[in-house]
């Protein structure tokens, strides 16, 4: 039941980013600067900055992801030659 | 042809029509040229995240679980993980 529940609401709020969005962007400039529809969006360099802030998020979080994975695995590498090493001696 | 050279020439074409407008190789006008051609890239990154949270959002909404088949496939996982352990695979 929580799943679809977690389903339906990407559901929405995919669907409100994208209508949201395209309004801001593709549709705003076109609109007179004082008809009351401006007052729901804010001002435009701002419809450039949140998806670039959330792209270098997104690129920090995976790369801190990696290298995370990659540090543990060379550990347990070095871990493994090390035990290796000393059943040899 | 491949799938890779199927993708990059798709995105060379997208990418050499987007830079036609963006260099003024088109008259437009001033509008669209100033406010409307820089934000495209953007504007397609956002819709196509928005596309992929769509998808996803519509397989979990459309999932039907299957709970025998998930046990079935739990108890395969742990034969095939002591047969592997027996014969010195480590699978922790």
């Amino acid at each position: 039941m929580l799943d679809k529940l977690v389903g339906l609401a990407m559901l929405v709020a995919a669907t409100f980013v994208f209508l949201y969005y395209t309004i801001w962007t593709l549709l705003m400039p076109f609109v007179d600067s004082d008809h009351p529809l401006q007052n729901v969006f804010p001002p435009r360099e701002w419809a450039i900055r949140i998806p670039v802030v959330l792209i270098i998020l997104g690129a920090t979080v995976i790369g801190t992801f990696l290298s995370m994975v990659m540090i543990k695995s060379n550990r347990k590498k070095a871990a493994k030659a090390k035990a290796a090493a000393k059943k040899k001696a | 042809m491949t799938r890779a050279q199927q993708t990059i020439s798709i995105a060379l074409l997208v990418s050499s029509l987007y830079l036609s407008l963006y260099l003024e190789l088109i008259p437009l006008p001033t509008l669209i040229q100033t406010a409307i051609v820089p934000v495209l890239p953007f504007w397609a990154l956002v819709s196509f995240g928005a596309w992929v949270l769509f998808r996803l959002g519509w397989g979990m909404l459309t999932f039907h679980d299957t709970p025998e088949a998930y046990k079935e496939l739990m108890e395969e996982v742990k034969i095939a993980q002591a047969d592997l352990r027996a014969k010195g695979v480590n699978v922790d």
